[in-house]
């Protein structure tokens, strides 16, 4: 499988751009950052925290293009910095921590929007101008435009404080001790439940669109009439004729949306106080903790690519013609 | 323009969309004398329910909700719909280059597209905004516009590239018109519906983004805007405290902003691509081939 060098270059660009601002930001910054930084350490700011801080923010005597090599060198052995707010630990084991607890929420809400966007969206356009088309279609539409932080707080009051069905809070029941036991993974499901609803809307409008405009020009092709004549059932014609063909702009969908899948989840995050990446970035904008702050850009970043490319693997597999033009 | 606007007004859902739009915007423009008192003031006890005297409650620090509602219709109207505008004119002028130029411009511009695409925006948007520290409403502006264009230019690169070589363009060419003149007033105007529709997904977006930003904390808290609204009621716990009241206003407004919208957007879609229309056209002409259908059956 061969994925075409253009896209790779745009991915090169994307990432080279994410370095650079995170390089430059902080050095283009009116009153220098390292000082409030250092500030913040207080008394447990040891000459080689300093030092290190110092030269990651630019604080020393050296040209510029040589403090950037030795910023990509950093990167380059996975060395992100010190945290400043949980000084002495480093940025990686900052975001290791919770880049679990994301990448978890994100996915299940992916794959459970998956299944509800694309069957609402391949059911609707196959009933085009009916009762079902003609409220789902515009409500999907709607899901798009209301802000996650909406949706959040409208979940967190209703399911979460008046009617108390789910916890409000953490990942899991801090009672108890994480392990690999149904009660341990329960907790984890049952606290998991109202972020991922909480994320699921937005894809799930997004889906729904691509899918019935995708859907709605593939059951003018040919080959759909051939299903049709061959004496299938509706249902046959519908999931593996059409909607299986129509899947591919969903899939590009997908990676396009997993930035702003990622604010969501930023929000939803802080909203029902779930130990992942975007609380992590939250406590860390409160704490000014620029070394953090930047490790989650990269981190997100570099997710965002590998979705992309792992996309363009996909889509190759499933759409034939594509194989055909690269082999 | 005129049968555009006939098509539009046709439409039940465009037409509900637009007074939603268009009462947010009156109750903002005439706040002064719909709520005369001061936003920031305080007028009663911490966490009062609504009451006839305070319509949508009050606040921890026992200000008017109904008053900060109507004020912060402004600046959050305001900043949605100029950054919408700012977003959809970037992402226009960078697509039609791109897509009228084509060549060693268009692979520059459309790697850039490209690239910013797939950088997450929100997280780039708070590397900047905390770096900013406290934003206003205008750098809140700037930096939601520098970081969203590309889903425009992409659309608009596309559209140009096949009105490019269009026999009206190359007529144009032939007779010598400067290439401005040619994507100005030759090309912009095909692109009407396509700036339409970018105008209000833009508009969607920035609301979406200034929203999340505002209730992250990095707003100017002493703008009342429905963002640092939602902010400061969670700071206060407004939720936890049963007061919802104070989360709720605001999100109503934001959500109906969303809402309204989404109807303009779902119809303004329809209009530039007839193929996806479910109005009452289709569903007469659906009911007339399923009449058919059944005659049909029922004649075997």
């Amino acid at each position: 499988m061969r994925i075409p060098l253009r896209r790779l270059g745009v991915y090169f660009v994307a990432f080279l751009f994410a370095i650079i601002v995170n390089f430059t930001l902080p050095r283009l910054m009116p009153g220098s950052p390292v000082d409030s930084m250092i500030a913040q350490l207080g008394p447990r700011a040891t000459p080689a925290a300093i030092e290190a801080i110092k030269a990651r923010f630019g604080a020393v005597q050296q040209p510029i293009w040589l403090q950037f090599v030795d910023y990509l060198k950093g990167l380059a052995t996975f060395d992100l910095g010190v945290s400043v707010k949980y000084y002495p630990q480093t940025v990686t084991q900052v975001l290791a921590r919770s880049a679990g607890w994301t990448a978890l929420l994100v996915s299940c809400a992916i794959i459970f929007s998956l299944c509800v966007g694309v069957s609402l969206g391949a059911v609707a356009a196959w009933r085009r101008g009916g009762r079902f088309d003609a409220f789902v279609s515009p409500f999907s539409v709607v899901l798009i435009a209301i802000p996650p932080v909406i949706i959040a707080l409208a979940t967190l009051f209703t399911f979460g404080v008046t009617l108390r069905w789910f916890p409000v809070g953490y990942a899991y029941n801090p009672d108890l001790d994480p392990g690999f036991n149904l009660t341990f993974l329960g907790s984890v499901f049952w606290h998991a439940i109202m972020p991922v609803l909480t994320l699921s809307p937005y894809m799930i409008g997004e889906f729904q669109t691509t899918m019935r405009s995708s859907m709605i020009s593939v059951l003018g092709e040919d080959y759909v009439t051939m299903g049709r004549a061959k004496g299938l059932s509706e249902t046959a014609v519908m999931f593996s004729y059409a909607a299986r063909n129509a899947m591919l702009p969903v899939l590009t969908n997908l990676a396009l949306m997993l930035g702003a899948v990622f604010g969501g989840s930023i929000v939803t995050e802080i909203v029902f106080n779930y130990p992942g990446l975007g609380l992590t970035l939250f406590t860390a904008s409160v704490a000014r903790d620029y070394p953090v702050i930047q490790g989650q850009l990269l981190l997100m970043t570099l997710a965002t690519l590998g979705a992309n490319l792992l996309v363009d693997i996909v889509y190759g597999i499933v759409d034939p013609r594509i194989r055909e033009e690269r082999a | 323009m005129r049968f555009g606007l006939q098509l539009l007004f046709r439409q039940k859902k465009a037409v509900a969309g637009f007074i939603i739009i268009a009462t947010l915007a009156l109750m903002a423009m005439f706040a002064p004398i719909l709520a005369p008192n001061d936003p920031a003031a305080r007028v009663g006890r911490s966490h009062q329910p609504p009451t006839v005297s305070h319509y949508f409650g009050t606040t921890k620090m026992g200000r008017d909700v109904y008053s900060q509602f109507v004020w912060g219709a402004r600046p959050s109207l305001a900043v949605g719909f100029a950054t919408g505008l700012a977003i959809t004119a970037i992402g226009t002028v960078i697509g039609l280059i791109a897509g009228y130029f084509g060549g060693r411009i268009d692979g520059t511009l459309d790697l850039a597209t490209n690239a910013v695409l797939v950088i997450p925006n929100i997280p780039l948007l708070i590397l900047l905004a905390s770096f900013a520290g406290t934003v206003g409403p205008l750098a809140i502006m700037t930096i939601i516009a520098l970081t969203s264009w590309p889903w425009g230019a992409r659309m608009t690169r596309a559209q140009t590239m096949a009105l490019r070589n269009r026999e009206f363009i190359t007529a144009a060419r032939m007779v010598g018109e400067p290439s401005w003149r040619i994507i100005f007033v030759e090309i912009l105007p095909n692109l009407v519906p396509l700036i339409g529709i970018n105008i209000v997904g833009s508009i969607i977006y920035a609301i979406v983004a200034q929203t999340t930003l505002e209730y992250l904390g990095f707003g100017d808290p002493l703008n009342v805007t429905w963002g640092t609204m939602l902010y400061n009621a969670q700071n206060s716990s407004a939720i936890i405290v049963g007061a919802w009241w104070d989360i709720g206003a605001p999100a109503l407004g934001i959500a109906l902003v969303g809402l309204g919208l989404a109807l303009l957007n779902f119809t303004f879609d329809e209009i530039a691509n007839p193929q996806l229309r479910s109005g009452p056209a289709l569903s007469r002409w659906l009911r007339l081939t399923r009449l058919r259908k059944s005659e049909l059956e029922a004649a075997r």
